[in-house]
């Protein structure tokens, strides 16, 4: 993890720089709103793979009923919360300049905000449950639970429903409509994204075990 | 009851269910005075408004949801908070698995929800004056939206019936696990009720919904019925 944390700094910024200066603006989008893509697709990637993670880990506990795949559950779904954070509000600014209104209850739009709302939910249900043995099962099936819904909202409800959002990934075409330029910056984003939910991910699930470990000293 | 075939245990529990709420009657009758006074408050307060008619049958269609759902929410957690207040629920775990437990349980709520909808649907049509254009359309998006807004509830209302704060959880937790149905089923109405535009996709997405949520539900209940 501590090479990790070292090569990410500077693969972060050149990944920022690239996304700047090397490709240029994409047709059919105003001014240079087209870069939000660098940024904002790898964020609403990274959350969709933490909630896969925390399901994954979720599953983990299902089976072994320890404190480290719980904890690692949680943090995982704590770090993708964020980053849909960050893609609903990169996407909304990227609305206000393309559409004219930050929001427009675009499936998309509505889709990632159904997404912060499935997974808010999450933390009241781990907040609301003292015992821990049960809390870490019942959370653990609301996470699985929650997995189940999450590729219907990524996945279906864009498709089914007609949308304004660009679909330069996930298309009827099922091809990825991006020059070489814009392809090799936007692959390294979501590679430089993916490391950085990772090393957090870590971090979280090392403070988790701290305060574990301290609770249990007191 | 005995650990017999996964379909005589359900109706069984289903009958059981049945049985206690004819003997009680609080669930139905509750949920029904709660949806029909909450659509007369509704009705009353929007009823000096001039709304476009264009406008009408979404504004329609959006009430009639969000009834539906409060009115769901007052009445289907309770089908396994009961067994946890009363001390039966270990006595149920003995005898029968999770899964019949959930299908007994999910039927009696069904059919709870349409009941609701018997009620509720009429009373909206006449308290608005709110002509459904294509009926048939509009009972199919009401069975499917229904179908998953009772799996979700009765699911949940396993895991909830034994956290604390359980009504507030119910809300809290079901409400964003069936947004991504509701917000299709307000449409899928709204457009049934006014014979506007297609339905097709929305049959997509109400159907993969309640697919999902129905494995998600069967293969998670053991851990829940378990935990």
């Amino acid at each position: 993890m501590k090479i990790l944390k070292l090569a990410l700094g500077p693969y972060m910024l050149a990944v920022v720089l690239a996304a700047f200066f090397w490709p240029k603006p994409a047709r059919g989008f105003i001014g240079e709103s087209s870069r939000i893509v660098f940024f904002h697709v790898p964020c609403a990637w990274t959350a969709t793979i933490a909630f896969v993670v925390a399901a994954v880990a979720s599953i983990v506990h299902l089976k072994r009923r320890d404190d480290g795949s719980d904890e690692a559950a949680a943090a995982a779904i704590r770090q993708g919360f964020l980053f849909s954070v960050l893609a609903t509000v990169s996407g909304s600014i990227f609305a206000e300049v393309m559409w004219g209104s930050y929001w427009n209850w675009d499936p998309r739009e509505t889709s990632i905000l159904m997404l912060l709302f499935l997974y808010a939910a999450y933390l009241f249900l781990r907040g609301a449950i003292s015992d821990p043995e049960r809390r870490g099962v019942f959370c653990a099936v609301y996470a699985i639970f929650a997995a189940f819904i999450m590729p219907f909202l990524v996945f279906v409800v864009p498709r089914a429903l007609a949308s304004l959002h660009p679909q330069t990934i996930i298309n009827p075409q099922g091809r990825i409509l991006m020059d070489v330029p814009t392809r090799s910056v936007f692959f390294g984003s979501l590679a430089g994204f993916t490391a950085l939910f990772f090393w957090l991910w870590s971090l979280d699930r090392r403070l988790e075990r701290m305060k574990r470990r301290r609770r249990a000293l007191e | 009851m005995q650990k017999s075939s996964f379909l005589s245990a359900a109706i069984a529990v289903f009958s059981r269910e049945a049985r206690q709420e004819l003997r009680r009657r609080t669930t139905v009758a509750s949920v029904l005075f709660f949806a029909l006074a909450a659509l007369t408050l509704i009705a009353f307060s929007i009823t000096t408004l001039a709304i476009a008619p264009a406008d009408r049958s979404r504004l329609d269609s959006g009430m009639l949801w969000i009834l539906l759902f409060f009115s769901a929410a007052s009445g289907l957690p309770r089908s396994f908070v009961r067994e946890e207040e009363t001390g039966t629920a270990l006595a149920l775990r003995k005898v029968a698995a999770g899964e019949t437990v959930l299908f007994g349980k999910l039927l009696f709520n069904y059919l709870l929800f349409l009941a609701i909808c018997l009620a509720a649907v009429p009373a909206l049509c006449l308290l608005q004056d709110w002509t459904i254009q294509r009926p048939a359309a509009f009972a199919l998006a009401l069975a499917l939206a229904g179908y998953g807004v009772t799996m979700v509830s009765t699911f949940l209302s396993a895991i909830v019936s034994r956290a604390g704060q359980k009504d507030l959880l119910f809300v809290l937790t079901a409400l964003p696990l069936l947004m991504p149905l509701l917000l299709p089923a307000v449409e899928a109405t709204a457009r049934a009720a006014a014979a506007a535009g297609d339905l097709s996709p929305y049959w997509k997405v109400l159907t993969a919904y309640d697919g999902l949520v129905t494995c998600g539900a069967f293969v998670l209940m053991g851990f829940v019925w378990e935990g």
